[in-house]
């Protein structure tokens, strides 16, 4: 090995690694001397970073000094409902300003759950002289005027997505600041955006973008102007809609089926804010096509959807509201056999009774039908374990499994027992399962079988499960890849996370709220392990305020080589040994 | 790509150490500790594979034995009321805050339209989604209003719906259609316009009706 490593010249080397994609690859190679480690870090062009506080920007500079492409993530997932109080951090300014000065030529930004102001766009804007993509994946802090920034100065852009980002919406007019001479443009993600569209200068855009390839609306673009906004893109592969209802006109509709035709390249549809079902066909020259289609905003009945998906056969990911209900579900199983992710979403999530015939059928179906599935989030009101003892027997390929049974601690409705034994059949049969979600009446019997057969789970969510510290211990000591663990609203407490503290610095992260971890745990775990950041957030204010047994309200530990972050709000409260930081 | 932080140093498990005896490592954990400053880490132990958790209390195999007390503890900060005083947890289900926003917006949607009363808007009509029932059937359904534009069309869509999976009979006469009003009275259907029906409806229901 030693050999072949020392006879190569390093340009050689550095040329092998350019194809090497794979992060953990590149982790791998730069492990195996001090060389390798030097050639690595200096062709390094693309950087994630999956937690914003695990890493100085300067710690990341300094390794990787030719970055190009970097990823940030900031809060936790469990941001995603609510449960992180406001201003909690994932501020990416530090990280920008950092960037601007080190990577002059840093092409793509790409951030999740973070905050990001005006200034950070308009120093983006201003830095990089070549850059290309920015993706703002569920962000914050920004209005139009940091995307007009954007638009007026990176000439070479050609990815603008901000899906489910949270956007100060001053103006539509932020549209027309891309100049006229600006023609690069590959991918355009506004679905958030909820302010009226300047229409004119977005019409203007699409057509001279020759390039354009996606395109996702906001809602506040009309149905009558898409037509014609589709015959100045032909090219387009993936369209959002916007708003999908208007007065019924019959040239509106003769005018989209036309428009829709045109389109040959086109395989993934989503948007259909208000859809009206009357304008659905308009899409049906398209949709044998199809390979990606995003109902779960059409709040449209089951022989609708079904009269649609009963079209696409190429269907590969399917996102949709539960109105398609088990006889849609049976449709698709019967007509799309290349399906490979299905996400069925609920409509009426806060309401007590079913408004809808979905049950475990639905899925049961859709898993005997469609060899291809791995993936699957799916909102329903009843499972029992022989569904999903089935589920598991049908498709061991699964990878990505997330069950909501929207009422905590549901039990098998037919033997009302708990559902340990279903889940327990999916880790069992599915030996390739990285990310599970569980849900429902589960005791310390479902983690045993979590721990036992779990090996190459990444990511698990947790809630109202359990009976006592051995469920979490059961993970903890046996699921050997997890990275991140979120659990909320179970039985867990201090002897659990003490006894496997040292699996924590494996981990990403693990959030525990509403559980029974002590403050003088935490404490403790912030002392013992300074690689750690043992940060508990309590809004009823200082946890020393109250004794060291109470159980703290939020706890989110993460693994970091750069100690405790300096952007704390006052509800946030970081344990630490201080004599750990002396020198 | 991904930072590979490799943070997973070999620690071993210490045995014996009380979590609340602050920072009393017994001897042979220590002298652990220092061989391995010494000595080159293993292949093994440089990637983990036989990584062993670092304890900072010993496993019992009894969890919680004096627990019992706590379980009273539970629930007591995952329920808030919402406005109508109506009990809800925080964060379930599992819906994106973004996805919700979504829902609210087509509820908000449906209230604004009833304020309003007009059908025709400058961008065509907005959905009014509302609830039904069926005497004796379990599952409720909604449905958009606007798809309809008579009580006949209406009733006939809805018999369709409701009857199909269940053995009731199909002809309309068998049924009564009863709204729910803005003041929350419930009415038969067809005593008032249909624009004005539009106007006020709140929830719907089907009654059977008995021979």
């Amino acid at each position: 090995m030693k050999r072949v490593a020392y006879s190569f010249p390093e340009e050689v080397l550095e040329h092998v690694f350019s194809f090497i994609e794979s992060d953990t690859d590149r982790g791998s190679i730069s492990l195996v001397c001090k060389s390798w480690y030097e050639i690595e870090r200096w062709c390094r062009r693309r950087v994630f970073v999956g937690n914003c506080y695990a890493v100085s920007p300067l710690m990341v500079i300094k390794r990787f000094p030719k970055v190009r492409s970097i990823t940030l993530k900031g809060k936790p997932h469990f941001a995603d409902f609510n449960l992180v109080p406001e201003g909690w951090g994932g501020y990416v300014c530090p990280w920008i300003k950092a960037m601007a000065v080190a990577y002059p030529c840093l092409q793509e930004i790409r951030l999740k759950r973070m905050v990001i102001t005006d200034d950070c766009l308009d120093l983006i804007a201003k830095s990089f002289k070549n850059f290309t993509v920015l993706v703002l994946t569920s962000c914050e802090g920004f209005t139009t005027d940091g995307l007009a920034a954007i638009a007026a100065n990176c000439r070479n852009l050609r990815e603008l997505d901000l899906r489910e980002s949270e956007v100060d919406d001053i103006c539509g007019h932020w549209l027309s600041h891309f100049p006229d001479s600006y023609t690069s443009l590959v991918s355009l993600n506004i679905s958030c955006l909820a302010s009226e569209v300047n229409l004119h200068g977005l019409e203007r855009l699409v057509s001279r973008c020759p390039n354009l390839q996606t395109l996702r609306l906001s809602r506040a673009f009309p149905l009558d102007r898409l037509a014609n906004l589709l015959r100045g893109a032909p090219q387009l592969v993936e369209l959002g809609t916007g708003a999908y209802t208007t007065e019924m006109q019959p040239e509106v509709f003769s005018n989209l089926v036309t428009a829709f035709s045109g389109c040959k390249q086109l395989k993934g549809l989503s948007g259909f804010w208000d859809v009206l079902p009357s304008y659905l066909p308009a899409v049906y020259p398209v949709c044998s096509r199809l390979t990606s289609l995003n109902l779960s905003y059409a709040t449209i009945q089951s022989t609708d959807l079904i009269k649609l998906v009963g079209q696409c056969e190429s269907l590969q990911r399917l996102w949709v509201l539960d109105y398609i209900e088990d006889a849609g579900l049976d449709m698709l199983a019967a007509s799309c056999k290349d399906l490979r992710e299905l996400r069925v979403f609920p409509s009426d999530p806060f309401g007590l009774d079913p408004n809808v015939a979905l049950t475990e059928q639905g899925l049961v179906s859709v898993s005997e039908g469609c060899p291809k599935l791995h993936s699957v989030l799916y909102f329903c009101r009843q499972m029992s374990n022989a569904a999903l003892n089935t589920i598991a027997r049908n498709r061991p390929n699964m990878t990505r499994f997330r069950l909501c049974i929207i009422e905590p601690r549901t039990p098998d409705y037919l033997t009302l027992q708990p559902l340990d034994a279903g889940f327990g059949a999916i880790v069992e049969h599915c030996k390739n399962l990285q990310r599970l979600s569980l849900s429902g009446l589960l005791t310390d019997r479902v983690f045993e079988y979590i721990g036992t057969y779990g090996k190459k789970l990444e990511m698990l969510s947790v809630a109202f499960a359990g009976d006592s510290d051995l469920g979490l211990h059961h993970v903890l000591s046996g699921c050997d890849n997890l990275r991140k663990l979120e659990i909320r609203d179970c039985p867990f407490g201090d002897k659990a996370l003490l006894a496997n503290a040292a699996k924590l610095e494996t981990m990403r992260s693990l959030w525990m709220s509403s559980c029974y971890v002590s403050y003088g745990a935490c404490k403790l775990l912030g002392q013992k392990l300074p690689r750690l950041n043992v940060e508990v957030i309590d809004e009823r204010g200082p946890p020393d305020s109250r004794p060291e047994s109470s159980p703290v309200e939020k706890l989110y530990i993460y693994r970091t080589i750069s100690g405790p972050r300096s952007d704390m709000p006052g509800y946030v409260w970081t344990m630490e040994d201080d004599s750990a930081y002396v020198e | 790509m991904e930072l590979q932080l490799s943070l997973s140093l070999p620690i071993h498990s210490i045995e014996g150490f009380d979590p609340y005896d602050h920072g009393l490592i017994n001897h042979s954990g220590c002298s652990e500790k220092k061989k391995h400053v010494k000595n080159k880490r293993s292949f093994e132990e440089s990637f983990g594979y036989y990584l062993k958790p670092l304890s900072l209390l010993v496993w019992s195999g009894q969890p919680n034995e004096e627990d019992n007390h706590r379980n009273e503890k539970m629930n007591t900060n995952i329920h808030t009321s919402n406005n109508e005083g109506k009990e809800y947890l925080v964060g379930w289900p599992p819906i994106k805050s973004w996805r919700k926003k979504e829902l609210h917006h087509q509820q908000q949607h449906h209230g604004q339209i009833r304020m309003q009363g007009i059908e025709n808007q400058s961008r065509g009509s907005k959905p009014l989604y509302v609830k039904v029932n069926m005497e004796g059937v379990v599952i409720g359904r909604q449905i958009n209003l606007r798809l309809y534009n008579s009580y006949q069309t209406l009733t006939d869509s809805l018999i369709s719906m409701f009857v199909k999976c269940q053995n009731f009979e199909e002809d309309g006469s068998n049924y009564t259609l009863t709204f729910q009003t803005k003041q929350g009275d419930w009415m038969l259907t067809g005593h008032i316009p249909w624009q004005s029906f539009i106007g006020t409806v709140r929830r719907l229901a089907i009654l059977r009706n008995t021979k």
